[in-house]
This record gives C-alpha cells, structure tokens and sequence, in this order.
C-alpha cells in the first residue's frame, strides 16, 4: 500500500493547510496481524486485524491539536479537520509549541522478513511447535501467545517530510506450569522470524517451571538480587520512559531533578535507547516528526547522558531533537542493557545471600520523582546461598527506590536476551543483572 | 449497505461459511480531551475509533478479526479470515469451546447526560483548567507545586451486537473522565505525589458531583501538611480504618479478579494470571460475615455501566463473595457452558478491534450500619488510610500490597496527626476475615481496568464504604 499511504497522508496535510492551519503532520499506520493466543496447551483465541489508523497534528497560532482516528472513509477525516479549526481558534498557544523541524535524511532499513510475513496468513506450525517444545519437559501446560505483524507507516509534514517504511515483527510468550506451584515465563521479541529463538524461549520457560516446583517460604529482608532479562525489561523501561523530557515535565519522573552529566547509577549500567538496530522490534529509521532516528545511550557508565526529546521538549529545554517524537511525547524505541562478562554461573557465584528473580508484573511507584517502587514476583524465584542456587522460593516483593537500583548494580551478564511482551512494552535487549543489597517485602498476615 | 445491515450480514456470513456461532459488534469510541499543565493547554485532541469486530466459533476454535473499513468487502474478508484462521487451528484444539444458551436480548438503550458536553462552551472548559491551577497553586502555604498536570476527556461509545442467537443490542454511552497528577514539593522534605482519576457514565453534570474546585484546595493543603508533619507509622500491631477509596481497590483486585471465571480456568495464565479460586470452590469460606461484595453493571450514572453485554446477554447484580462465602463468578457465555451455569453478562470489548472477555462492571463491599464516628471510637491505637498512590497484587489475587498517602494515627478514638506511607500487605484471606465493622457510607472511585491480550482498558467503578480491621502490622514504604 505504500503509494496509496504516502499519497493519502500528503493529501491530508495538504487539505489541512487549506482548511487554515498552519503546520500539519499526518501519520498513517496500517496493520495486517495475527494473534495466537494459548492458554492450557490450545489456542483460546485466534485474533486477526486488518487496520488503518490516521494520526493528525495540527498547529494554528501556535495551539496543537492532535487527532488519531480508524476512519471509515476520508471524507470523515476531511470534516474531522474543518470541525476542529473552530476548536484551535479558542485554544490558547501551547506553552510547548515549536516549528515542526526540517525533515532529516533517514536510513533506508529492511526491516521487512518475508518468511514472517507469509505465517501471518497461518502460524497454525509455529503454535504446535511452541507447545510441542516447552512439553518436552515435564510441565503441565502452558499458556501464551503468538502475534505475527507486517506494518507500514507513512509520515507526511509541512515541512515536506514524505517518508514510509514497512516491517514485521513477532511477539511471543510462554508461561508453563508444572506440578502444585512450579511456574516459569519466558518471552521472545524480533523483527524476524528466528525459529531457533522461540524455541529457546519455550525451553527457558518449561525449564523454569520444573525447577521452581516444591518452593519453600522465605523471611522478606534485603537481599542481593539478580534480576532476569524479564524484570530487567520490566524495572528499565520504567527508567526509559522516565528518560522522556514530557515526562520529567509532567511531575512523572526521577530525572526531575537531574540533567546530563549528573550520576544516576552504577557505573556498570549502560543504557541505550537503540533506534536502528535492525533485529529489535521498535527499530525505526524516522521519527513522528519526520527527525532521523539514532541510537544514544540515556545512561553511560552510570551517568545521565540523554533526555529523549520530541523537537517541542528540546526547544523548551534550549537542545536538540533525539528523534525520540512522538508530537507530545518524546520516548525509547528500543532499549538495551550493555552486556558484562559474567556467564550466569558466574553471577550466581558472587551472591552469598540473595535471589534469582526470574519474572514481576504489577510494578507501582508511590512517588515517580523519588522512585519509590514496588513490584511482585511471579514464577520461578529462587533462594541463592554461598554462590550456589540453593532451593526454590515463594513469592516476594521487591520494594525500593529506582535510584537505589540502579547504584547498586554490581554485575551483568555477558549473554543477551531479546524480550518483549505484556509487562514489558519497550522492546529491550539485555542480560541478567546482580543488583546488590535490595529490601524485600511480603504480607504480615 | 446501513450499519445494522452490515452486521447482520457478516453474521449470516459467517453461519454460511460453517460458523457454528457468530458474533458482530459494530463500535464506535469518540472522545474529545483538553491536557493542561499548571493552567496552561498543552493540547486537544480527538480520539475516533470506529470498526466492526467478528467473531465464529468454528469446529471448537474461536476466530476474531476486526476492519475499520466499513464496506462489504471488507467485512467479508473480515468474516473469511476469523473463518479461516478458526478453521486452521481447530486441529490443535483438545477440549472444542462451546456457548451456553443464555438469554440474549433484543434492545435498544442509551444514557442521557442531564448536562450535555455542549452545555459549556470550549472557553470555560479551558477556563477550568486555569482555575484549579490557580486553586491548587496557591493552596500550600510553603511548598510549590512544580506540577499540576490535568486530562479532562468527554467521550461516547455506541455499540450494535449482533450475534447468530438472536441477539441484537444497540447502546449509547457517554462518559466524562478526568486525570489530574499534583507534586508538591518542598527543598527539605522532598515531595508527595497524587494522581487520581474521576469518571462517570453521562455528561457535565458529573463535574457538580465532583466538586474539584473544593476537594483540590483542601487535598493540596493536606499533602504538604504531610511533607511537614508525617511521622512512621507504628510497628507493633494495630487497628487499621480503611478508607472507602482503598476499600475499592481492594475489593476490585481481590474479589473481582479472581472471580472472574475465565481466569480461573486459565485463559489469562500468562498475562494477568490465574486465581487462587480454583474451578469448584463456590461455597467455601474467604472472610467472615461482614464481607459481601457485589459487582453490578446497572447502577445508573456509574463508569461501568451497561445494560446488556456484548454476547448479547441482560446485565444483574452478581454477589461474588456473600457473607464471607465465594458466591458466584464473572461469567460469559463460555465460562457458563464450562460451569453449567448462565453466564451473568460478565462479557466486554474495549473496542471494535478487541475481543470481548469477562470484566468487571461496578464492583463495591457492601456497606453496614456504622458512621466513621463509630468506627474509630473504641480504637486506643490504630490508623487510618484514607488514599493510596502504590499498590500490586499478586497474579494469583492473594498477596496484596497498599501504601497509604492521606493517613492518621488514631489515638483513643481521635484522629491525631498524619503517618507517613503506612503499608497495608496481607492476604486476601486475611483481608475479609478481619473486618470487624463496616461503615454505612458508600462512595465509588473511577478506574480503568486493564486485562486481555492485547491489553483492553474498560471503564470501572470500584467503591466501599469505610471499614475497620483489627490487629494488623503496617509496613514501611522504602524511602
């Protein structure tokens, strides 16, 4: 479809400068995707969409309004926009407002793998093989799912920005389970189609359950910690969309109070907000404002590099765009922990007390600017003692501070994993992580 | 071809086809917001999404596709593809899903706002966000306010099910949503945060209900008086006062979740977990007498309000826990087949592109006899958690964390002085067992529940009145 996206977005800024507003960006999103989702060993539901959103920013006398409609037809939008210029005459000027930037030159990236676009009209072999493998450990069943993507988008400025790009993407996870309380999740998440991969994935997760079965209850405290991939995943992107000038401006950040330059954590954690690499799902070569996409750390060695700007949050902060637009809110696309040269034996050999804490979900903060978190383990949590994975444990809280976290990281793993999945929206690419010296928490009664 | 024509046709398609259920759902989510920050609009925006979502049963599969293309073409080829894709994985299938044969209606509804978005004009709707800002700015007589950041969104969702039972139900409803997050902050005491979400089914007559111009004064001025004043909470044992809006939230995550029968059979195992109800646990005990919780989709002018699901069935009260007993679950018309039962019109989709799965409604404790007076009269030492900013549970719902915000110690039945992020963790066991008496008010507090894959947000109501446990040890939020 990419001459009908790219004709129609032009047109739509075209119309929208004629209706009298001043600047005008289009952004058209097109899907074809298919959704396996598994729950006790069977598909529960096969899902299918065939979609178009049209995303619309518009500028008049400096006030902003953004759109994002399913239209049904064009002429809808076309009323949707002469409607909205009696709106944007009442609006005030917009404290972030600045000029749509001058397009950039982005890289050409295939991004597009034809064997992943051909399963999304029958994963049927992948979904069997998924169950099939993780049942060849001694598990119970397992739930999950499967979605195979192929989308294009076309941006269109008033600034001549005329850009497309189309990819794929596969998303998968597995929870297995095994006997009375054994449980282990995994999650796998690429722009290609890497069978190998999935499989690995299914393996870890089926792994996990038979070791965590027969868990033993253990007193909260603080511990050393070493977190998976998974929570990994989970814990950063919190930092990564922390890392957004909107957010530190909306009161929803611990860089509130930081600027680049200043330290945010162990000088072992570099973390980068890597835009063009190819494998990672969130890749992209252009931005919502038509900016080149690049790849930056946000933190380096420990120190706060890069704040993620849209070109509005870097006009407002006197800097440069990042090429991190969304129109109001700058974030990751994708993100990756540098890897250390510990192997996972390793790792566990420098814990005398601690945790191996494979998978969360539920992670709340009581104060974004202070990062004042907690999140509960889920799956296969295991008790660490002299450097040896001793027993499997009960589920506990981990309840500290994001500062604290990320200072006292000690260690990371030389392997990577490729995660993505519900409680882990930014694709992130990262190794497990010893955190030392972390409070825990659990019910008293 | 007109709307209902549309839909009717992709369901006789789809029973052309060899569907031996199909199901069409006709959505349309329209929302208008206005995003402040400290007075100033940072932006509008106009939010559509319009669509017609398919699903079949085929051979014991369960197919769904959604278009937003609303041309015959489309939505036949929205039609062959949850066919087809049904039809491909049956094979895997090893128990085939099947619907009961609950009731399903024939009806046409819709909310009325008593004051229409329209009856303000968009210059006193931005003048709003202006006027809090001035409120909440100028209310601490010491901290600042680096942030007052306000959402205020007017939508309308309107829906045609249709299904290949008989089924066909037209809906309009309207919602008004507002979020708002305030930091207050001081150089040496650091800063407290609160973001809170007010949401109604109707119009601008929810803006009277709320009274934001009052409430924000008076909360801004308490949060720093908490920065200042807030000491530990006490360690030994106490008698801790719930408040409603706690009460809520804990009733919605361990009564409502895990009485949500899809859920406990596993279909949400890997993203929101299980249950620890387990399939034939009706009947057994988790809380004593005091503990009756309801979940009810037609309490009028709620979030969660609707009067018909989206397979079709009539919405009622559904008693989850009753006098400390686990009463009935969340079903739909799967569940429903599974437990032989009627599903109870436990059945949303957040919109056209989503599957419709089993959520909660309104879900609230029900209250009892005493006034807040009485409720902390005979307590020596206690406290009292009136909100909460961090929570979590666990993905079975029985291990749950609260930490409070606005909280009192209470000293020989008299609120004396603020506690600092008091930590109520117990279980859920533990929780309804220890209610010792139950408030007579009941308030609600808007939510928007997250569940499914991909992730539906709904609207929701969760409420309480307040409510007093004995003998529990608080924790300390890390600092």
């Amino acid at each position: 479809m990419k001459e009908e996206l790219l004709e129609t977005s032009k047109k739509l800024v075209d119309r929208a400068l004629s209706e009298g507003y001043d600047e005008a960006a289009v952004l058209l999103n097109h899907r074809k995707t298919v959704m396996v989702k598994l729950a006790n060993s069977e598909p529960s539901v096969i899902q299918r969409w065939r979609d178009l959103v049209l995303n619309l920013y518009l500028v008049k006398d400096k006030k902003i309004l953004v759109l994002a409609l399913s239209p049904t037809s064009l002429d809808e939008v076309n009323k949707t926009i002469r409607e909205l210029i009696g709106i944007a005459d009442k609006l005030y000027e917009s404290p972030f407002y600045a000029p749509l930037p001058e397009p950039g030159k982005p890289e050409k990236m295939e991004l597009v793998d034809k064997k992943l676009l051909e399963k999304i009209e029958d994963p049927s072999d992948i979904v069997e093989k998924l169950v099939e493998t993780a049942h060849r450990e001694k598990i119970d069943y397992v739930a999950g799912m499967i979605e195979l993507s192929y989308a294009e988008k076309a941006l269109a400025t008033s600034k001549d920005a005329l850009f497309y790009e189309d990819s794929t993407s596969i998303q998968t996870y597995l929870r297995a389970f095994a006997g009375e309380d054994g449980s282990g999740q995994w999650s796998y998440g690429s722009r290609r189609l890497n069978e190998k991969k999935i499989e690995e994935m299914a393996s870890i997760a089926a792994r996990y359950a038979v070791e965590s079965r027969n868990r033993v209850s253990i007193e909260p405290g603080i511990y050393d910690i070493i977190i998976s991939p998974m929570v990994a995943g989970n814990l950063l992107r919190l930092v990564g969309f922390m890392s957004s000038a909107f957010m530190v401006f909306m009161g929803m950040s611990m860089f509130m109070n930081k600027k680049p330059g200043d330290r945010v954590g162990s000088e072992k954690l570099t973390l980068i907000d890597d835009a063009l690499n190819p494998e990672l799902p969130g890749s992209t070569g252009f931005d919502d404002e038509g900016v080149s996409t690049y790849s930056k750390p946000i933190i380096e060695n420990g120190i706060f590099k890069n704040m993620l700007h849209n070109s509005k949050t870097a006009a407002k902060m006197g800097t440069k765009s990042t090429g991190n637009a969304g129109w109001i809110t700058p974030h990751p696309w994708n993100l990756v922990v540098s890897r250390g040269d510990y192997s996972f034996d390793e790792l566990v050999g420098e814990v005398k007390k601690g945790i191996l804490v494979t998978n969360n979900w539920y992670t709340r903060l009581q104060n974004y600017v202070e990062g004042v978190f907690s999140t509960i383990t889920r799956d296969a949590l295991f008790l660490i003692e002299n450097g040896k994975i001793t027993k499997p444990i009960e589920k506990i809280r981990i309840a500290d501070t994001l500062p604290r976290l990320l200072n006292n990281i000690d260690a990371l793993g030389r392997e990577q994993y490729d995660i993505w999945w519900w409680e882990v929206e930014i694709p992130t690419r990262t190794p497990y992580i010893l955190i030392r010296q972390i409070r825990t928490s659990k019910h008293t009664v | 071809m007109s709307l209902e024509d549309l839909i009717l046709y992709a369901v006789d398609y789809a029973r052309e086809l060899g569907a031996s259920y199909a199901e069409a759902r006709y959505h349309k989510n329209n929302s208008f917001s206005i995003v402040s920050r400290n007075g100033t609009i940072i932006g509008a925006g106009r939010e559509i999404k319009e669509g017609i979502g398919v699903r079949v049963l085929v051979d014991g599969a369960l197919g769904f596709s959604a278009t937003n293309r609303l041309d015959n073409e489309s939505v036949k080829e929205a039609v062959e593809k949850a066919y087809k894709l049904a039809k491909v994985h049956a094979g895997l299938m090893k128990k085939p899903i099947e619907f009961d044969d609950s009731r399903v209606g024939r009806a046409r509804y819709s909310v009325v706002e008593k004051k229409p978005f329209t009856s303000m004009s968009l210059d006193e709707k931005i003048g709003m966000h202006k006027e809090l800002w001035d409120i909440v700015a100028k209310a601490p007589s010491e901290a600042k306010i680096p942030v007052f950041f306000l959402n205020y969104i007017e939508s309308v969702e309107e829906k045609i099910v249709a299904n290949s039972d008989g089924a066909f139900i037209t809906s309009r409803i309207p919602r008004l949503t507002i979020f708002y997050n305030v930091v207050v902050t001081t150089p040496q005491k650091g800063s407290i945060q609160r973001f809170e979400q007010l949401g109604a089914s109707g119009g601008l007559e929810n803006l009277e209900e709320w009274s934001l111009y009052n409430t924000l004064d008076n909360d801004v001025k308490i949060y720093e008086k908490i920065l200042y004043e807030a000491k530990e909470p006490p360690r030994q044992e106490v008698d801790v006062v719930v408040g409603s809006e706690v009460v809520g939230l804990i009733v919605h995550e361990s009564c409502g979740h895990p009485s949500e029968a899809d859920r406990i059979l596993g279909r949400e195992a890997a993203q929101a977990g299980m249950s620890f109800i387990k399939p034939g646990m009706i009947g057994e005990r988790i809380g004593n007498e005091n503990a009756t919780v309801i979940d009810d989709p037609t309490i009028p002018g709620s979030y969660g309000f609707y009067l018909y699901d989206d397979e079709g069935v009539p919405a009622r009260p559904r008693y989850l826990y009753r006098e400390g007993i686990i009463y009935e679950h969340l079903h739909n018309r799967w569940t429903a087949k599974i437990y032989g039962t009627q599903s109870n019109a436990a059945s949303r989709a957040m919109d056209y592109a989503s599957e419709p799965i089993i959520r909660m409604a309104n879900t609230y404790f029900k209250p009892g006899d005493h006034s807040f007076e009485e409720l902390v009269e005979d307590i020596k030492y206690g406290v009292y958690i009136k909100s909460y900013m961090e929570w979590n549970i666990d993905d079975t719902r029985w291990s749950q964390r609260y930490v409070g915000l606005e909280a009192y110690l209470i000293e020989k039945g008299e609120l004396k002085g603020f506690v600092r992020n008091p930590v109520l963790e117990v279980t859920t066991k533990a929780f309804y067992s220890k209610v010792d008496a139950v408030g007579k008010e009941l308030r609600f507090y808007a939510g928007t529940c997250g569940k499914g894959e991909p992730a539906q947000g709904v609207p929701v109501w969760f409420g309480g009145p307040d409510l007093r446990l004995r003998n529990i040890r608080l924790g300390v939020a890390p600092k």
